[in-house]
């Protein structure tokens, strides 16, 4: 099943034309890549330079945005609280990435997200809608999800979901960016990139909990960001991933970039003094092959 | 307001009421999220102005609401012009108006019989209200048009769109999408509501809206003829009016203006009742000799009687002052529904229910559709009135709009950092649904949404058995009484289907010191 037929499929149910539910199947020689990933991490206190330096090692946003794609870039927004809370992604780092991926010839640049509080009140109050009201091109569009563009998506390596209701632009795009906070959680520890593509799922998603860890790495089979940008600019040590105190925030202006969705999740768990094996989605991510959790075969650069 | 030779005068009416049905509609579109967290128009002004519930509020709160002051400028303005707020401004008269088509030819009606059941029933509400029975907002004609308007029209329109919408984008060819798309998005941006919401009573609040127009069928402004009490309380106040119409002399008797009077005010000989006229002008404009003048009199000494009948009158205020010794015999006096739980800021119950004029502005502006009509939890006489149903929606926990939008206080506007200590209710887990303690399943859906900065729902890691009879370690979750607001997002998003394994009851509520919970010792409110 090659990607072109899989958003043939995505196209003729959305269009009312098909009632066989889209599947798509990540061919073997995806899965399996044999080069070393790499990941960059950079610290710094200005976040629009702080990604072009992030960036850097990784080859710049020209790699992963190509002139005319439809690029996705996936923050977390899911939370009624200010950028200081750590709740959702620093609205200055989406934004630079929203500037590059224009830069870069994105024929459209998408920003959503399926928020838990109330989506405008999330859309306000996390700051983006600010920061994001700043760029002026017509290509940039921020939105809220459109309840009648979840899809329904055969999860065919799913080992504990077998199907997701999936938001179509998630699905369509050539390039999606993955942006999540770092941050605390009571269930899952942590909450990091894998976790952070929830937000493009429709349906009841509090069924994903019921087994997280492997229904996120089931996930992650479907949607598979080109890059994934972890914010660790300031992080939720507890009462996450909702937050609301500032004593449980600590500042690191750090971010994490990689190609490797798993690699990334595994060294930002390293920010709370944690191992990657202490997350059961990276844990199941990795044994699924979607990508690298062991640190000493990451190549870390800092950048 | 004379007779202007070019422009008749019954034009200006109209466009009053045109401006003011477009001034309504636009703030009942706007009592809503705007982006930041106060409202910024007056969208609550329009029951502000409307004495009726001014007065059966205050009377129930035993003072004088400070908040609903603007009700005194429609009395006096009354007292100079009499009834013009029925004919050049009620959003209700101007839609029955609009739908005039609709009453049977021979409905001009000059039925007097039903005239005064409107004076019983301002007696019967008042005096009620006094004793302890307050049910002004049930029929009052702002709380029935926006109460239907938010809680059935405003969600069918959004759920026919939606429908519309959904199907051509499904079912038609691109270039059809080239043009509902972008209706799609104009309409979302201007007057459909953000989302779609839910709500109790959809079908009995749109049934008494359509029984205030059906009974247009009878006659032409029959509820406002017969029913309306706050029609009532202007004509009480219309009779001591300065601007009066009155036919001239000498007329032919063609009864032109007898046929044409909307509100059956002018009787046989030609005399306009002010207790009736609303000041539509419609007689001046078809008066063939043009002898119909209105005009500033000086104090009447000959004021127009009521024509009630005293017993029936006396009656009705019996009533009222009987009927609320009933409600104090019900189980519900004894033990409150524990489901009643009263929006954040909401005053102790029986004040409460006193002022709360039943129009439905909290459950409209209710971002998280947590806010629903009551059907009978609150009693009868409780209908309508607001409580939190969280399965349904939740309290938003940085939100305070409820507040801003009551327009008698009934829920008091509160700052947000107060808002954050007022506890409406407490959440309790069911163990044996909950799937962490019932079947060993991992869930803690809960506890992540749980809002408070020091999560009120924590939980303890244990090893239990599942189901297939495994060991398992499962995080089991706990509620801190102390931290929980009551918010009833725990209830929301539970991901059980049907009945939710954490369950939101009015236990604690900080407004009534009687629903007080057990100190567990937590020191609480950091």
């Amino acid at each position: 099943m090659d990607r072109r037929e899989f958003l043939r499929q995505v196209a003729l149910w959305s269009a009312g034309l098909s009632v066989s539910v889209p599947h798509f199947r990540i061919g073997a020689a995806l899965a399996a890549e044999s080069q070393p990933s790499l990941l960059a991490s950079a610290t710094g206190k200005d976040y629009q330079e702080l990604v072009d330096r992030v960036l850097g090692p990784l080859g710049g946003m020209g790699k992963f945005v190509r002139r005319g794609d439809k690029v996705v870039v996936k923050p977390n927004i899911g939370w009624d609280r200010n950028p200081g809370q750590a709740a959702n992604t620093h609205p200055q780092v989406v934004r630079a990435l929203v500037e590059q991926a224009l830069d870069a010839g994105a024929g459209e640049v998408l920003v959503f997200d399926r928020t838990c509080n109330e989506e405008r009140r999330c859309y306000v109050n996390s700051g983006m809608e600010d920061a994001l009201a700043g760029i002026k091109d017509n290509r940039l569009k921020f939105f809220h999800p459109d309840e009648r563009k979840y899809v329904p998506v055969d999860i065919e390596r799913g080992k504990a979901v077998s199907r997701l209701e999936i938001y179509r632009d998630a699905l369509e795009a050539d390039s999606y960016i993955n942006v999540p906070v770092a941050k605390h959680h009571g269930l899952s520890r942590l909450t990091l990139g894998l976790k952070n593509s929830m937000g493009v799922l429709g349906g009841n998603r509090g069924a994903m909990h019921h087994n997280l860890g492997q229904k996120l790495a089931d996930l992650a089979t479907v949607i598979r960001p080109r890059l994934t940008v972890i914010d660790a600019t300031r992080i939720l040590l507890n009462n996450g991933p909702q937050g609301g105190d500032l004593g449980d925030v600590r500042v690191l202006d750090t971010l994490v970039a990689s190609v490797d969705p798993v690699a990334a999740d595994a060294y930002a768990t390293t920010l709370f003094g944690l191992k990657p094996e202490e997350i059961e989605s990276t844990v199941a991510a990795y044994g699924m092959g979607l990508g690298e959790m062991d640190l000493t075969k990451i190549r870390i650069i800092k950048a | 307001m004379n007779n202007k030779k070019r422009i008749p005068a019954y034009y200006w009416r109209r466009a009053s009421q045109l401006v003011c049905l477009a001034l309504f509609f636009f703030l009942f579109i706007r009592t809503d999220y705007s982006g930041r967290d106060k409202i910024e128009y007056a969208v609550n002004i329009l029951f502000r102005i409307d004495p009726l519930l001014a007065l059966s509020a205050s009377v129930a709160a035993g003072f004088f609401i400070v908040l609903m002051l603007p009700a005194v400028v429609t009395l006096l303005l009354t007292l100079i012009l009499g009834r013009f707020f029925c004919g050049w401004f009620c959003p209700m008269g101007t839609l029955l108006d609009g739908c005039h088509t609709m009453a049977s030819p021979q409905g001009q009606g000059r039925e007097r019989r039903y005239r005064s059941l409107k004076f019983y029933l301002l007696g019967f509400l008042l005096v009620g209200a006094w004793f302890g029975l307050p049910l002004a907002g049930y029929v009052d004609p702002f709380s029935i048009l926006v109460r239907s308007l938010a809680l059935a029209v405003d969600p069918a329109l959004n759920a026919l769109a939606t429908t519309f919408f959904t199907f051509t984008y499904q079912q038609a060819p691109a270039w059809v999408n080239g043009l509902t798309e972008p209706l799609y998005t104009f309409l979302k941006a201007t007057i459909l509501p953000f989302n779609q919401k839910y709500y109790d009573l959809t079908v009995l609040s749109l049934v008494i809206l359509l029984v205030v127009f059906l009974l247009e069928r009878l006659e032409r402004r029959f509820f406002c003829r017969n029913v309306c009490p706050l029609g009532a309380l202007l004509a009480v106040t219309a009779r001591f009016s300065l601007l009066r119409g009155r036919a001239g002399a000498k007329c032919g008797n063609c009864r032109n203006c007898r046929d044409v009077c909307r509100m059956g005010a002018i009787d046989e000989e030609r005399n306009i009742s002010p207790l009736d006229c609303n000041l539509c002008l419609d007689c001046i404009h078809h008066c063939p000799g043009n002898k119909i003048s209105f005009q500033f009199s000086g104090i009447h000494k000959n004021r127009p009687t009521f024509a009630l009948s005293r017993r029936s009158f006396v009656g009705s205020l019996a009533l009222g002052a009987a009927l609320p010794f009933f409600l104090k015999s019900r189980t519900l006096a004894r033990q409150a529904d524990p489901l009643l739980i009263r929006p954040p800021g909401a005053l102790p119950e029986e004040e409460f229910i006193g002022r709360c004029v039943r129009c439905g502005e909290c459950m409209k502006v209710c971002i998280g559709n947590g806010l629903q009509p009551a059907f009978l939890q609150g009693g009868l006489e409780g209908m309508f009135s607001p409580i939190l149903k969280a399965r349904t929606g939740y309290c938003e926990y940085n939100c305070t709009l409820c507040g801003q939008v009551c327009p008698s206080g009934a829920i008091r506007k509160l700052a947000l950092k107060e808002k954050k200590k007022e506890k409406i209710g407490n959440a309790c887990f069911d163990r044996n649904r909950c799937l962490p303690y019932a079947k060993g399943i991992p869930c803690m859906v809960c506890e992540e949404h749980c809002p408070t900065p020091d999560k009120a729902i924590k939980f303890r890691e244990v090893v239990v058995e599942n189901s297939r009879g495994e060991k398992v370690s499962v995080k089991q979750p706990y509620l801190v009484d102390e931290l929980c607001v009551g918010c009833g997002i725990c209830e929301t998003k539970c991901p059980l289907p049907g009945v939710s394994a954490v369950i939101v009851t009015s236990a604690g509520e900080s407004r009534n010191p009687a629903q007080a919970l057990p100190d567990t010792g937590n020191t609480g409110y950091p």
